[in-house]
């Protein structure tokens, strides 16, 4: 399985903190992310995506700690037992 | 009064040693606005050995709602030279330098600190003030926005730095929605685990702590 978390506002607007789905073979994070939207019926991809389908500022996506910034970002592979996060921090102080 | 006196309460709580360890601490408190002034004054009633305060603003009015060191005659006033002054009158066994200056690249960390509050309002600033830091320096991270908020602790050189976490968090423009309340509460939560901190013992050592105001949500992420 896949561990996907909402915190913060995702949370809030999706009504939901956890979320597991089977992997699957050769997913990509982009992939991932069209298939959690077909999971919920809060859309939320609006959030994480523009309209070229390019990732917005404004959420940290981790998988297994590490943003995926730092990785291949949308092509980031997505396997068994990975955990992936969506956390739009706080930035005031 | 003995100063045995001042700390009774905290101290039948956690006893003399952590007391003692707390006197012999040094904390800077990066940004003594919404949470740096409930961070620095909390700090200060309980005993901590020294603070170094890092701000260059100047009290306004929107200040007044969340920073809790401020009041109206302090307008226009720089914020360090009002925070010394009250800090001062709570705890005057605490040693406070002021370091009225921007956080950008010509900071120093004064070498005797190794446990940073980070009480900033935007991502550039912590970045470089991070960037300052000398390997192992602990870091407590705070933010809000909103309803929202969070806590993190690091460890310069061991743990993944708040650069690469929050890659991709632009600045928001404007000013951010913050209340007295919220802000208070994140500060409380980062001066407990400041303390955690000197005391050796983090709880948010690679964590989040995700502060959910509006339903009161707690939950963690690990880094």
């Amino acid at each position: 399985m896949i561990k996907v978390e909402f915190y913060s506002l995702l949370r809030l607007l999706l009504k939901l903190d956890k979320l597991d789905l089977p992997a699957q073979e050769n997913e990509k994070v982009g992939q991932l992310l069209q298939r959690i939207q077909r999971q919920l019926p809060t859309p939320f991809l609006h959030k994480l995506l523009d309209d070229n389908g390019e990732l917005i500022p404004g959420t940290i996506i981790l998988i297994n700690r590490r943003n995926i910034l730092h990785l291949d970002k949308l092509e980031t592979p997505v396997q068994e037992g990975d955990v992936i996060a969506f956390f739009p921090p706080g930035a005031g102080g | 009064m003995p100063v045995t006196e001042r700390y009774k309460r905290q101290v039948l709580h956690w006893g003399k040693e952590k007391q003692q360890q707390l006197e012999a601490a040094t904390v800077l408190v990066a940004g003594v606005g919404g949470l740096g002034a409930t961070v620095s004054q909390l700090l200060t009633r309980a005993g901590i050995g020294k603070l170094y305060l890092v701000d260059d603003g100047l009290v306004d009015w929107p200040d007044l709602n969340r920073q809790t060191l401020y009041a109206e005659t302090d307008i226009g006033q720089p914020k360090l030279v009002v925070a010394k002054k009250n800090l001062e009158q709570i705890n005057s066994y605490v040693t406070i330098e002021l370091l009225q200056q921007r956080i950008d690249a010509a900071f120093t960390c004064p070498v005797d600190v190794s446990l940073v509050a980070d009480c900033l309002d935007n991502y550039s600033s912590r970045f470089l003030l991070e960037g300052t830091l000398p390997s192992g320096t602990f870091l407590v991270h705070g933010g809000i926005a909103g309803d929202q908020g969070q806590i993190l602790t690091l460890q310069k050189g061991r743990s993944q730095s708040l650069r690469e976490l929050f890659a991709g968090s632009p600045q928001p423009q404007g000013d951010i929605p913050v209340t007295g309340a919220g802000a208070a509460i994140i500060a409380s939560l980062m001066t407990n685990e400041l303390f955690q901190v000197v005391f050796g013992q983090p709880k948010l050592l690679n964590r989040f702590l995700v502060v959910g105001l509006s339903d009161l949500h707690l939950s963690f992420l690990d880094v």
